[in-house]
Protein backbone atom coordinates (compact mmCIF):
# COMPACT_ATOMS: atom_id res chain seq x y z
CA UNK A 1 0.00 0.00 0.00
CA UNK A 2 3.11 2.08 -0.02
CA UNK A 3 2.36 2.89 -3.62
CA UNK A 4 -1.00 4.46 -2.79
CA UNK A 5 0.63 6.81 -0.34
CA UNK A 6 3.23 7.73 -2.90
CA UNK A 7 0.52 8.46 -5.43
CA UNK A 8 -1.48 10.59 -3.01
CA UNK A 9 1.67 12.44 -2.09
CA UNK A 10 2.57 12.97 -5.73
CA UNK A 11 -0.81 14.62 -6.29
CA UNK A 12 -1.11 16.66 -3.13
CA UNK A 13 2.39 18.07 -3.12
CA UNK A 14 1.35 19.99 -6.22
CA UNK A 15 -1.65 21.57 -4.50
CA UNK A 16 -1.93 24.58 -2.22
CA UNK A 17 -1.18 23.74 1.39
CA UNK A 18 -4.73 24.44 2.55
CA UNK A 19 -6.29 21.81 0.27
CA UNK A 20 -3.75 19.07 0.75
CA UNK A 21 -5.13 17.20 3.74
CA UNK A 22 -8.67 17.20 2.46
CA UNK A 23 -7.76 16.09 -1.04
CA UNK A 24 -5.45 13.41 0.35
CA UNK A 25 -8.21 11.91 2.50
CA UNK A 26 -10.67 11.99 -0.34
CA UNK A 27 -8.20 10.49 -2.76
CA UNK A 28 -7.32 7.65 -0.40
CA UNK A 29 -11.02 6.89 -0.05
CA UNK A 30 -11.44 6.93 -3.82
CA UNK A 31 -8.56 4.55 -4.40
CA UNK A 32 -9.88 2.12 -1.81
CA UNK A 33 -13.35 2.28 -3.34
CA UNK A 34 -11.93 1.59 -6.75
CA UNK A 35 -9.88 -1.30 -5.37
CA UNK A 36 -12.86 -2.83 -3.61
CA UNK A 37 -14.92 -2.70 -6.73
CA UNK A 38 -12.15 -4.33 -8.69
CA UNK A 39 -11.41 -7.26 -6.35
CA UNK A 40 -14.99 -8.00 -5.26
CA UNK A 41 -14.01 -9.44 -1.91
CA UNK A 42 -10.76 -11.25 -2.75
CA UNK A 43 -7.43 -10.01 -1.41
CA UNK A 44 -5.93 -6.93 -2.94
CA UNK A 45 -2.66 -7.47 -4.78
CA UNK A 46 0.01 -5.04 -5.85
CA UNK A 47 -1.15 -5.48 -9.41
CA UNK A 48 -4.66 -4.32 -8.55
CA UNK A 49 -3.21 -1.22 -6.98
CA UNK A 50 -1.11 -0.56 -10.03
CA UNK A 51 -4.04 -0.89 -12.38
CA UNK A 52 -6.21 1.42 -10.32
CA UNK A 53 -3.49 4.03 -10.19
CA UNK A 54 -3.01 3.69 -13.93
CA UNK A 55 -6.69 4.30 -14.36
CA UNK A 56 -6.44 7.48 -12.33
CA UNK A 57 -3.57 8.55 -14.54
CA UNK A 58 -0.52 10.68 -14.14
CA UNK A 59 -0.62 12.41 -10.73
CA UNK A 60 0.53 15.59 -12.37
CA UNK A 61 -2.57 15.71 -14.56
CA UNK A 62 -4.83 14.94 -11.66
CA UNK A 63 -3.24 17.69 -9.62
CA UNK A 64 -3.74 20.07 -12.50
CA UNK A 65 -7.44 19.24 -12.58
CA UNK A 66 -7.65 20.01 -8.90
CA UNK A 67 -5.78 23.25 -9.27
CA UNK A 68 -8.03 24.31 -12.10
CA UNK A 69 -5.47 26.71 -13.40
CA UNK A 70 -4.99 27.47 -17.03
CA UNK A 71 -2.96 25.03 -19.01
CA UNK A 72 -1.14 27.59 -21.04
CA UNK A 73 1.81 29.85 -20.64
CA UNK A 74 0.39 32.61 -22.79
CA UNK A 75 -3.35 32.82 -22.92
CA UNK A 76 -5.71 33.82 -25.71
CA UNK A 77 -5.89 37.43 -24.46
CA UNK A 78 -2.18 37.95 -24.99
CA UNK A 79 -1.55 35.54 -27.83
CA UNK A 80 -2.08 37.91 -30.75
CA UNK A 81 0.12 40.56 -29.24
CA UNK A 82 2.73 37.93 -28.43
CA UNK A 83 2.90 36.74 -32.03
CA UNK A 84 3.08 40.30 -33.26
CA UNK A 85 5.92 41.28 -30.95
CA UNK A 86 7.72 38.08 -31.80
CA UNK A 87 7.46 38.82 -35.52
CA UNK A 88 8.74 42.35 -35.09
CA UNK A 89 11.60 41.20 -32.90
CA UNK A 90 12.58 38.43 -35.30
CA UNK A 91 12.47 40.68 -38.34
CA UNK A 92 14.61 43.29 -36.56
CA UNK A 93 17.14 40.76 -35.41
CA UNK A 94 17.39 39.07 -38.78
CA UNK A 95 17.89 42.43 -40.46
CA UNK A 96 20.59 43.48 -38.02
CA UNK A 97 22.45 40.17 -38.22
CA UNK A 98 22.29 40.25 -41.99
CA UNK A 99 23.59 43.81 -42.02
CA UNK A 100 26.47 42.84 -39.76
CA UNK A 101 27.16 39.84 -41.96
CA UNK A 102 27.26 41.99 -45.09
CA UNK A 103 29.57 44.49 -43.41
CA UNK A 104 31.84 41.67 -42.41
CA UNK A 105 32.04 40.35 -45.97
CA UNK A 106 32.77 43.78 -47.35
CA UNK A 107 35.53 44.30 -44.81
CA UNK A 108 37.05 40.90 -45.19
CA UNK A 109 35.91 39.03 -48.27
CA UNK A 110 38.43 36.24 -47.83
CA UNK A 111 36.61 34.94 -44.77
CA UNK A 112 33.17 34.93 -46.36
CA UNK A 113 32.62 31.25 -45.77
CA UNK A 114 33.57 31.52 -42.11
CA UNK A 115 31.28 34.47 -41.65
CA UNK A 116 28.49 32.69 -43.43
CA UNK A 117 28.78 29.61 -41.24
CA UNK A 118 29.02 31.82 -38.21
CA UNK A 119 25.95 33.74 -39.38
CA UNK A 120 23.86 30.60 -39.77
CA UNK A 121 25.11 28.90 -36.61
CA UNK A 122 24.59 31.96 -34.44
CA UNK A 123 21.04 32.19 -35.74
CA UNK A 124 20.20 28.72 -34.62
CA UNK A 125 22.16 28.60 -31.40
CA UNK A 126 21.93 32.15 -30.12
CA UNK A 127 19.88 34.73 -31.91
CA UNK A 128 16.59 32.95 -32.37
CA UNK A 129 16.60 31.22 -28.97
CA UNK A 130 17.32 34.56 -27.30
CA UNK A 131 14.54 36.39 -29.10
CA UNK A 132 12.06 33.58 -28.54
CA UNK A 133 13.19 33.08 -24.99
CA UNK A 134 12.98 36.65 -23.81
CA UNK A 135 9.79 37.49 -25.63
CA UNK A 136 8.12 34.38 -24.34
CA UNK A 137 9.42 34.91 -20.84
CA UNK A 138 8.16 38.47 -20.77
CA UNK A 139 4.72 37.42 -21.96
CA UNK A 140 4.59 34.43 -19.65
CA UNK A 141 5.31 36.74 -16.72
CA UNK A 142 2.66 39.15 -17.93
CA UNK A 143 0.25 36.25 -18.18
CA UNK A 144 1.14 34.95 -14.74
CA UNK A 145 1.12 38.21 -12.83
CA UNK A 146 -1.48 39.91 -14.96
CA UNK A 147 -3.87 37.02 -14.47
CA UNK A 148 -6.16 38.70 -12.01
CA UNK A 149 -6.20 42.00 -13.82
CA UNK A 150 -6.97 40.38 -17.10
CA UNK A 151 -9.68 38.30 -15.55
CA UNK A 152 -11.18 41.41 -14.07
CA UNK A 153 -10.89 43.08 -17.43
CA UNK A 154 -12.65 40.18 -19.05
CA UNK A 155 -15.39 40.16 -16.49
CA UNK A 156 -15.81 43.86 -17.07
CA UNK A 157 -15.97 43.22 -20.78
CA UNK A 158 -18.54 40.53 -20.29
CA UNK A 159 -20.51 42.82 -18.07
CA UNK A 160 -20.34 45.46 -20.74
CA UNK A 161 -21.49 42.98 -23.33
CA UNK A 162 -24.32 41.71 -21.23
CA UNK A 163 -25.16 45.09 -19.90
CA UNK A 164 -28.75 46.02 -20.55
CA UNK A 165 -27.66 49.63 -20.62
CA UNK A 166 -25.79 48.96 -23.81
CA UNK A 167 -27.27 50.53 -26.91
CA UNK A 168 -26.27 50.19 -30.55
CA UNK A 169 -25.43 53.88 -30.60
CA UNK A 170 -22.53 53.10 -28.27
CA UNK A 171 -20.78 51.41 -31.15
CA UNK A 172 -17.55 53.13 -32.05
CA UNK A 173 -17.55 54.65 -35.53
CA UNK A 174 -15.57 53.00 -38.27
CA UNK A 175 -12.28 54.90 -38.39
CA UNK A 176 -12.13 57.56 -41.07
CA UNK A 177 -9.63 56.43 -43.70
CA UNK A 178 -8.09 59.87 -43.63
CA UNK A 179 -7.18 59.49 -39.98
CA UNK A 180 -6.30 55.88 -40.19
CA UNK A 181 -2.79 54.70 -39.49
CA UNK A 182 -1.83 51.74 -41.62
CA UNK A 183 -0.78 48.80 -39.50
CA UNK A 184 2.48 48.57 -41.38
CA UNK A 185 3.46 52.12 -40.40
CA UNK A 186 4.04 51.62 -36.68
CA UNK A 187 5.53 48.17 -37.31
CA UNK A 188 8.11 49.64 -39.65
CA UNK A 189 8.66 52.39 -37.08
CA UNK A 190 9.30 49.92 -34.30
CA UNK A 191 11.65 47.85 -36.46
CA UNK A 192 13.49 51.04 -37.35
CA UNK A 193 13.91 52.02 -33.70
CA UNK A 194 15.03 48.54 -32.70
CA UNK A 195 17.52 48.50 -35.56
CA UNK A 196 19.03 51.84 -34.59
CA UNK A 197 19.22 50.84 -30.95
CA UNK A 198 20.97 47.61 -31.84
CA UNK A 199 23.34 49.29 -34.25
CA UNK A 200 24.24 51.94 -31.70
CA UNK A 201 24.44 49.52 -28.82
CA UNK A 202 26.42 46.73 -30.38
CA UNK A 203 28.08 48.04 -33.48
CA UNK A 204 29.65 51.30 -32.44
CA UNK A 205 32.89 49.72 -33.57
CA UNK A 206 31.62 49.99 -37.13
CA UNK A 207 29.86 53.34 -36.85
CA UNK A 208 32.36 55.63 -38.48
CA UNK A 209 34.65 56.04 -41.45
CA UNK A 210 36.19 52.77 -42.56
CA UNK A 211 39.86 52.93 -43.28
CA UNK A 212 41.25 50.53 -45.86
CA UNK A 213 44.97 50.12 -46.20
CA UNK A 214 46.41 48.23 -49.18
CA UNK A 215 42.95 47.08 -50.11
CA UNK A 216 42.35 45.56 -46.70
CA UNK A 217 40.23 46.85 -43.91
CA UNK A 218 42.36 48.09 -41.07
CA UNK A 219 40.32 50.22 -38.69
CA UNK A 220 37.37 52.52 -38.11
CA UNK A 221 37.54 56.16 -37.19
CA UNK A 222 34.42 56.39 -35.03
CA UNK A 223 31.99 59.28 -35.33
CA UNK A 224 31.16 59.19 -31.66
CA UNK A 225 33.29 59.81 -28.61
CA UNK A 226 34.14 56.37 -27.32
CA UNK A 227 34.88 57.52 -23.78
CA UNK A 228 31.58 59.20 -23.08
CA UNK A 229 29.62 56.98 -25.39
CA UNK A 230 28.50 54.62 -22.63
CA UNK A 231 26.65 57.27 -20.67
CA UNK A 232 25.06 58.72 -23.79
CA UNK A 233 23.86 55.29 -24.76
CA UNK A 234 21.45 55.29 -21.80
CA UNK A 235 19.97 58.59 -22.97
CA UNK A 236 19.71 57.27 -26.50
CA UNK A 237 17.95 54.17 -25.26
CA UNK A 238 15.46 56.29 -23.33
CA UNK A 239 14.74 58.47 -26.37
CA UNK A 240 14.20 55.50 -28.65
CA UNK A 241 12.31 53.66 -25.95
CA UNK A 242 9.82 56.53 -25.93
CA UNK A 243 9.74 56.27 -29.69
CA UNK A 244 8.78 52.60 -29.48
CA UNK A 245 6.05 53.36 -26.96
CA UNK A 246 4.71 55.99 -29.35
CA UNK A 247 4.66 53.54 -32.24
CA UNK A 248 2.91 50.98 -30.06
CA UNK A 249 0.22 53.54 -29.28
CA UNK A 250 -0.22 54.27 -32.96
CA UNK A 251 -0.63 50.58 -33.47
CA UNK A 252 -3.11 50.35 -30.66
CA UNK A 253 -5.34 53.24 -31.70
CA UNK A 254 -5.07 52.58 -35.43
CA UNK A 255 -6.01 56.16 -36.13
CA UNK A 256 -4.88 59.63 -35.27
CA UNK A 257 -6.72 61.08 -32.31
CA UNK A 258 -6.11 64.23 -30.35
CA UNK A 259 -4.81 62.16 -27.46
CA UNK A 260 -2.36 60.44 -29.73
CA UNK A 261 -1.22 63.72 -31.27
CA UNK A 262 -0.71 65.21 -27.84
CA UNK A 263 1.21 62.17 -26.67
CA UNK A 264 3.31 62.18 -29.84
CA UNK A 265 3.99 65.85 -29.32
CA UNK A 266 5.12 65.31 -25.73
CA UNK A 267 7.33 62.35 -26.60
CA UNK A 268 8.85 64.08 -29.59
CA UNK A 269 9.51 67.30 -27.72
CA UNK A 270 11.22 65.39 -24.93
CA UNK A 271 13.24 63.54 -27.55
CA UNK A 272 14.19 66.81 -29.22
CA UNK A 273 15.31 68.25 -25.90
CA UNK A 274 17.41 65.20 -25.13
CA UNK A 275 18.93 65.09 -28.60
CA UNK A 276 19.83 68.77 -28.37
CA UNK A 277 21.40 68.21 -25.02
CA UNK A 278 23.44 65.31 -26.35
CA UNK A 279 24.49 66.57 -29.73
CA UNK A 280 25.32 70.12 -28.81
CA UNK A 281 27.50 68.95 -25.94
CA UNK A 282 31.01 68.71 -27.37
CA UNK A 283 31.58 65.35 -25.75
CA UNK A 284 29.15 63.46 -27.89
CA UNK A 285 31.23 63.40 -31.06
CA UNK A 286 34.67 61.95 -31.41
CA UNK A 287 36.88 64.96 -30.55
CA UNK A 288 39.88 63.52 -32.40
CA UNK A 289 37.95 62.67 -35.54
CA UNK A 290 39.96 64.86 -37.88
CA UNK A 291 43.27 64.01 -36.28
CA UNK A 292 42.62 60.32 -36.56
CA UNK A 293 41.70 60.64 -40.21
CA UNK A 294 45.07 62.25 -40.83
CA UNK A 295 46.81 59.70 -38.70
CA UNK A 296 45.47 56.85 -40.81
CA UNK A 297 46.33 58.62 -44.00
CA UNK A 298 42.75 59.09 -45.08
CA UNK A 299 43.45 62.74 -45.85
CA UNK A 300 46.52 64.90 -45.68
CA UNK A 301 46.50 67.96 -43.54
CA UNK A 302 45.73 71.28 -45.19
CA UNK A 303 44.76 69.67 -48.49
CA UNK A 304 41.56 70.66 -50.18
CA UNK A 305 39.75 67.45 -49.26
CA UNK A 306 40.84 67.94 -45.66
CA UNK A 307 39.15 71.31 -45.66
CA UNK A 308 35.95 70.01 -47.13
CA UNK A 309 35.82 67.04 -44.76
CA UNK A 310 36.46 69.36 -41.85
CA UNK A 311 33.66 71.56 -43.02
CA UNK A 312 31.30 68.60 -43.40
CA UNK A 313 32.30 67.30 -40.01
CA UNK A 314 31.64 70.61 -38.35
CA UNK A 315 28.33 71.02 -40.10
CA UNK A 316 27.36 67.48 -39.17
CA UNK A 317 26.38 68.48 -35.67
CA UNK A 318 24.10 71.16 -36.92
CA UNK A 319 22.53 69.11 -39.67
CA UNK A 320 21.91 66.01 -37.61
CA UNK A 321 20.14 68.20 -35.16
CA UNK A 322 18.10 69.94 -37.82
CA UNK A 323 17.16 66.69 -39.54
CA UNK A 324 16.11 64.95 -36.35
CA UNK A 325 14.09 67.90 -35.14
CA UNK A 326 12.51 68.29 -38.55
CA UNK A 327 11.53 64.60 -38.58
CA UNK A 328 10.03 64.71 -35.12
CA UNK A 329 8.14 67.92 -35.82
CA UNK A 330 6.88 66.49 -39.08
CA UNK A 331 5.55 63.50 -37.18
CA UNK A 332 3.51 65.80 -34.94
CA UNK A 333 2.39 67.91 -37.88
CA UNK A 334 1.16 64.91 -39.89
CA UNK A 335 -0.83 63.65 -36.94
CA UNK A 336 -2.32 67.05 -36.27
CA UNK A 337 -3.14 67.57 -39.92
CA UNK A 338 -4.83 64.17 -40.25
CA UNK A 339 -6.98 64.70 -37.19
CA UNK A 340 -8.03 68.12 -38.44
CA UNK A 341 -8.73 67.01 -41.97
CA UNK A 342 -11.05 64.26 -40.84
CA UNK A 343 -13.22 66.56 -38.73
CA UNK B 1 -10.05 8.74 -41.42
CA UNK B 2 -7.72 8.82 -38.49
CA UNK B 3 -7.89 12.58 -38.51
CA UNK B 4 -11.62 12.47 -38.55
CA UNK B 5 -11.70 10.24 -35.49
CA UNK B 6 -9.41 12.59 -33.71
CA UNK B 7 -11.70 15.51 -34.42
CA UNK B 8 -14.72 13.57 -33.29
CA UNK B 9 -12.93 12.61 -30.09
CA UNK B 10 -12.17 16.22 -29.41
CA UNK B 11 -15.70 17.36 -30.13
CA UNK B 12 -17.15 14.62 -27.96
CA UNK B 13 -14.79 15.55 -25.18
CA UNK B 14 -15.98 19.16 -25.30
CA UNK B 15 -19.59 18.12 -25.51
CA UNK B 16 -19.31 15.84 -22.48
CA UNK B 17 -17.42 18.31 -20.40
CA UNK B 18 -20.33 20.71 -20.48
CA UNK B 19 -22.92 18.10 -19.67
CA UNK B 20 -21.12 16.38 -16.81
CA UNK B 21 -21.63 19.35 -14.52
CA UNK B 22 -25.40 19.27 -14.98
CA UNK B 23 -25.39 15.49 -14.73
CA UNK B 24 -23.50 15.55 -11.46
CA UNK B 25 -25.65 18.29 -9.96
CA UNK B 26 -28.82 16.43 -10.88
CA UNK B 27 -27.79 13.43 -8.75
CA UNK B 28 -27.01 15.37 -5.61
CA UNK B 29 -30.41 16.00 -4.03
CA UNK B 30 -29.30 13.11 -1.83
CA UNK B 31 -25.80 13.25 -0.36
CA UNK B 32 -23.30 11.21 -2.36
CA UNK B 33 -19.60 10.66 -2.04
CA UNK B 34 -17.43 10.88 -5.09
CA UNK B 35 -17.19 7.27 -6.08
CA UNK B 36 -20.83 6.47 -5.46
CA UNK B 37 -21.62 9.33 -7.82
CA UNK B 38 -19.28 7.88 -10.44
CA UNK B 39 -21.06 4.51 -10.30
CA UNK B 40 -24.45 6.10 -10.19
CA UNK B 41 -23.78 8.20 -13.29
CA UNK B 42 -22.30 5.16 -15.01
CA UNK B 43 -25.47 3.18 -14.35
CA UNK B 44 -27.39 5.93 -16.05
CA UNK B 45 -25.10 5.83 -19.04
CA UNK B 46 -22.89 8.81 -18.22
CA UNK B 47 -19.23 7.86 -18.27
CA UNK B 48 -17.05 10.06 -16.15
CA UNK B 49 -13.52 9.55 -14.88
CA UNK B 50 -13.05 9.96 -11.15
CA UNK B 51 -10.06 12.13 -11.99
CA UNK B 52 -12.48 14.54 -13.66
CA UNK B 53 -15.38 14.27 -11.28
CA UNK B 54 -13.55 14.68 -7.98
CA UNK B 55 -11.96 18.01 -8.88
CA UNK B 56 -15.26 19.09 -10.43
CA UNK B 57 -17.16 18.44 -7.19
CA UNK B 58 -14.61 20.47 -5.34
CA UNK B 59 -14.99 23.35 -7.75
CA UNK B 60 -18.75 23.27 -7.53
CA UNK B 61 -18.45 23.36 -3.77
CA UNK B 62 -16.17 26.35 -4.00
CA UNK B 63 -18.70 28.07 -6.24
CA UNK B 64 -21.33 27.47 -3.59
CA UNK B 65 -23.51 25.09 -5.62
CA UNK B 66 -22.67 22.14 -3.39
CA UNK B 67 -22.15 21.59 0.29
CA UNK B 68 -19.95 18.91 1.71
CA UNK B 69 -19.57 16.99 4.90
CA UNK B 70 -17.14 14.36 6.08
CA UNK B 71 -18.77 11.20 7.37
CA UNK B 72 -16.42 9.46 9.77
CA UNK B 73 -18.84 6.83 11.11
CA UNK B 74 -18.18 4.26 8.41
CA UNK B 75 -15.10 2.03 8.11
CA UNK B 76 -13.37 4.73 6.14
CA UNK B 77 -14.08 8.47 6.20
CA UNK B 78 -15.89 9.78 3.15
CA UNK B 79 -16.67 13.21 1.91
CA UNK B 80 -20.34 13.58 1.00
CA UNK B 81 -21.58 16.23 -1.37
CA UNK B 82 -25.09 17.67 -1.45
CA UNK B 83 -26.83 20.41 -3.40
CA UNK B 84 -26.93 23.71 -1.57
CA UNK B 85 -29.96 25.98 -1.83
CA UNK B 86 -28.16 28.01 -4.49
CA UNK B 87 -27.32 24.77 -6.23
CA UNK B 88 -30.96 23.71 -6.29
CA UNK B 89 -32.03 27.03 -7.77
CA UNK B 90 -29.26 26.87 -10.32
CA UNK B 91 -30.19 23.32 -11.27
CA UNK B 92 -33.83 24.32 -11.82
CA UNK B 93 -32.69 27.01 -14.21
CA UNK B 94 -30.22 24.71 -15.90
CA UNK B 95 -32.92 22.12 -16.42
CA UNK B 96 -35.08 24.61 -18.32
CA UNK B 97 -32.10 25.78 -20.37
CA UNK B 98 -31.15 22.23 -21.13
CA UNK B 99 -34.65 21.38 -22.31
CA UNK B 100 -34.65 24.28 -24.70
CA UNK B 101 -31.23 23.29 -26.04
CA UNK B 102 -32.46 19.73 -26.60
CA UNK B 103 -35.59 20.93 -28.38
CA UNK B 104 -33.80 23.33 -30.68
CA UNK B 105 -31.00 20.91 -31.41
CA UNK B 106 -33.49 18.24 -32.30
CA UNK B 107 -35.23 20.60 -34.67
CA UNK B 108 -32.00 21.65 -36.26
CA UNK B 109 -30.75 18.12 -36.69
CA UNK B 110 -34.05 16.84 -38.01
CA UNK B 111 -34.26 19.60 -40.58
CA UNK B 112 -30.80 19.07 -41.92
CA UNK B 113 -31.37 15.31 -41.96
CA UNK B 114 -34.60 15.63 -43.99
CA UNK B 115 -33.38 18.13 -46.51
CA UNK B 116 -29.91 16.75 -46.64
CA UNK B 117 -28.42 20.19 -46.26
CA UNK B 118 -30.32 21.76 -49.19
CA UNK B 119 -31.18 25.08 -47.73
Amino acid sequence: MEMIERYVYAVTKRLPEAQRQDVADELRGLIEDMLNERVQGRDITEEDVEEVLLELGNPRNLARQYRDTKKYVIGPELYDLYILVLKIALISVVTVSTAVFIIQIILNPINTLDYFINYIVSFITTTIPIVFGWTTLAFALAEYFGEDNLKKLNIDKEKLNLDKEWKPENLAPIPDPKRQIKRSEPIIGIIFYVLIIMILAFSNDYFGIWIFQDGEFSTVVPFLNEETYGSFLILILIVFGFGIVKECLKFRYEKWTYTLVIFTAIVNLISIAMIMFMITGAQFWNPNFMNELIQYGFVTEASQSYESIRLIWEQLTLWTLILLIFGLLLDIAIGWFKVRKAK
Amino acid sequence: MNDENEHIDKLMHELRRGTITIGALSQLYEPQYGYSLVTRLKEKGIQVEPGTLYPLLRRLEKQGLLESKWDTNETRPRKYYLLSDTGKDALDLLRVEWQSIVTSMQNVLKESGDENGDD
